[in-house]
């Protein structure tokens, strides 16, 4: 469990020793034995049942820190790892040596997977906090890496409200420490109930608001277009699929943990936010110009499915259709962004309007992108159709009816940005245009991730079988 | 207009939040206890340090990580490449400067030592080894830096680096940053001792790395 979270600082850190653009080998190599011990972590929690306990020092709560993983924490490193080998292997052909934006990507890469993992595994308000930091800074490194003044400017948006959100957070978790005396959540959960004081109230709802922020919920999401769309193809990809993920995974398990007894009057709020998301994120996308702009409003769109399970909590059919959807979106998103980056590398443009021809130039790239487009949509076999089927179902069970229309209008809206893109690509070429041979392996990874996230749904029920575990 | 509503909302926020803080409170746990009563098997004398190197040490290994990361942060966005250009040289600052350094560099030294038995440690120390470079920087003794070279890149990751293996070491006592008793005081002293200097890099490069002398904006 601990190795999760010391190789990546091992190998970030010594990513930077080693210099400017040095660094892709040891990643790919931490990373490849990273997933292995994921898929063991996730064996071992299948297996047992159980949550696995690590009390860090030996001294246990409240002194100490404890690290768990639950079926829950375990499918989330999965995802993280199942997304940041593909995506470092494409990494690793995308940047050239020397250039600007990939000098200090594979440290930064590496703190930022380190913070993923060490926040998947922490069971500690404030140990929490300080793996949200890691994360929020890393991907700020990331997003302004080597870029232009477009570039730099929408990384410090992204700085102000990454910081607005764990300042939130902090707060709370201050306040919730005043009140309790500790900060670990096995020790608060039973401690909590709905008659706390007004001060725990308030905290949670602080804890809450910062994690929405950070999340991207509409009506917080007027920075992730920007840093999204503007950063390098592969850092796009880290962002929309792990990074956002990351605090939606905190808010559910502080909704499902110590905040339980607080929630069950705001329970409709997230989910109202989420059904805008999914408009508002989907009619932007359509209008978009850029391609990249597009897909990043198209997370948007899709993390709003995320809120639309908290009214049917506590509920585990509610929960595995949000992981399904984030485990889902993770692939076909870095899949997505992936595609971009080649077409925009062979192309030399960025926008949605100067995309014919090439699907005659590049069409393994153009079918990933479409198999990605397929799980957004929620098209059978993949895995977004098992998220979608779920969520309908279970919002059926107790007769949400206005959760399954707003499910539907998703994915229509998402397949018209979708087949936008696609017809475009579809369309004769003009004859001036020029098309870049790029490297095969960039193609490949575009592919893989793509498929991975349609066959995934015919393997969901293992994936649903771990989520149980230790629940 | 926006200013006046933002102001009227915090200020809405701050009686609240006053208000709530004025209720009685449910007896909460407390950790004075726990602390007082480990603190023979921590290593160290001082609670503080105890807290922060072996209680919630990896709290600690995690904060350090992220200073060490904003440094990577700040080199990653891009230096402007500046001409560093000898600006004029005031010789009582400088003669100043020269004599603080030596006694900042003890006082360092003790920071770190008294860390075990009082307040102190690793960051404070480092804190005053980086306010020496930044002096020496502002009285032109000391150029601001360029590009970090090979042994700077290794001085400012040894801290977290000993630390992270110190913390995976202990991994064979069963657990992550288990320290065994009889050795745990040593052993915070190896981790403080190398946080100290990269600390002190760490801080002085988030300074040196994006000072520019006022000359170089024309």
């Amino acid at each position: 469990m601990t190795g999760l979270i010391l190789l990546p600082l091992a190998w970030a850190s010594l990513a930077f020793v080693l210099g400017p653009g040095r660094g892709k080998w040891l990643a790919i190599g931490g990373l490849s034995a990273q997933a292995w011990l994921a898929f063991d972590l996730a064996a071992k929690v299948g297996a047992g049942g159980t949550a696995l306990l690590h009390p860090v020092g030996g001294w246990g709560a409240p002194l100490g820190i404890d690290l768990a993983a639950d079926g829950l924490s375990a499918v989330m490193l999965l995802l993280v790892q199942c997304i940041a080998l593909p995506l470092a292997i494409h990494a690793g052909a995308y940047f050239k040596r020397g250039d600007a934006a990939g000098a200090y990507f594979w440290p930064l890469a590496g703190f930022l997977i380190a913070g993923l993992n060490a926040l998947f595994l922490s069971a500690d308000l404030f140990n929490l906090y300080v793996t949200l930091e890691l994360v929020g800074l890393a991907a700020v490194g990331l997003v302004a890496a080597g870029g232009g003044a477009q570039q730099v400017a929408a990384a410090l948006r992204y700085l102000f409200a990454t910081l607005v959100g764990s300042g939130l957070y902090l707060l709370g978790v201050a306040l919730i420490h005043g009140a309790y005396g500790t900060v670990s959540i096995a020790i608060l959960t039973p401690l909590v109930t709905s008659d706390a004081p007004r001060l725990v109230w308030i905290a949670g709802g602080l804890m809450l608001a910062g994690l929405m922020v950070k999340t991207a919920l509409f009506p917080f999401h007027t920075w992730l277009p920007s840093a999204h769309g503007n950063a390098p193809a592969p850092v796009s990809a880290l962002l929309s699929a792990l990074v956002v993920k990351a605090s939606f995974y905190l808010i559910l398990r502080l909704w499902l943990g110590p905040l339980a007894p607080l929630t069950s009057a705001i329970a409709w709020l997230p989910a109202l936010l989420g059904a805008l998301a999914i408009l508002w994120g989907s009619w932007q996308a359509i209008r978009a110009e850029r391609l990249k702009r597009l897909i990043a409003y198209s997370t948007v769109a899709q993390l709003g499915y995320l809120f639309l399970i908290f009214p049917l909590l506590p509920g585990t059919d509610a929960l595995e259709a949000g992981i399904m959807q984030a485990f889902a979106h993770g692939l076909a998103k870095a899949a997505m962004f992936v595609a971009a980056g080649v077409i925009i590398e062979a192309t030399g443009r960025e926008s949605v309007m100067d995309l014919s021809g090439a699907a005659g130039h590049l069409p393994l790239t153009l079918f990933a992108f479409g198999l990605a487009g397929m799980t957004l949509m929620g098209l059978p076999p993949s895995a977004g159709f098992l998220a979608k089927w779920l969520l309908i179902e279970a919002a059926l069970d107790r007769g949400h009816w206005g959760l399954v229309a707003v499910v539907l209008a998703g994915g229509l809206l998402a397949a018209v940005y979708v087949f936008r893109v696609l017809r475009q690509a579809f369309l004769l070429a003009p004859a001036d245009a020029v098309v870049k041979s790029v490297p095969r392996r960039l193609e490949w990874v575009a592919f893989l991730l793509a498929a991975a996230s349609v066959l995934l749904g015919l393997r969901g029920v293992d994936l649903v079988r771990l989520l149980g575990a230790g629940a | 207009m926006r200013r006046l509503l933002v102001g009227s909302g915090a200020a809405v926020f701050a009686v609240l939040l006053i208000g709530a803080l004025l209720e009685p409170l449910p007896g909460g746990i407390d950790l004075r206890i726990a602390v007082a009563s480990h603190m023979a098997a921590s290593g160290v004398e001082h609670p503080v340090t105890a807290v922060l190197l072996n209680f919630r040490g990896y709290d600690t290994l995690l904060e350090i990580a992220v200073l060490l990361l904003a440094v990577i942060v700040i080199l990653a966005g891009g230096l402007d490449p500046a001409v560093d250009r000898p600006r004029a040289a005031n010789p009582i600052l400088q003669s100043l400067a020269r004599l603080a350094t030596p006694p900042m560099i003890v006082v360092a030294v003790y920071l770190l030592w008294a860390g075990a038995f009082r307040p102190g440690g690793a960051f404070q120390a480092g804190a005053v080894l980086a306010a020496a470079a930044v002096l020496l920087h502002l009285t032109g003794l000391l150029p601001s830096w360029q590009r970090p070279a090979l042994s700077l890149r290794w001085g400012m990751t040894a801290g977290f680096l000993i630390f992270l293996a110190v913390a995976t070491g202990l991994l064979a006592q069963g657990a992550l940053l288990r320290y065994p008793p009889a050795q745990a005081g040593l052993l915070i002293l190896l981790v403080e001792a190398g946080l100290t200097v990269s600390l002190g890099l760490i801080l002085a490069g988030l300074f040196l790395f994006l000072s520019r002398d006022p000359g170089d904006e024309e």
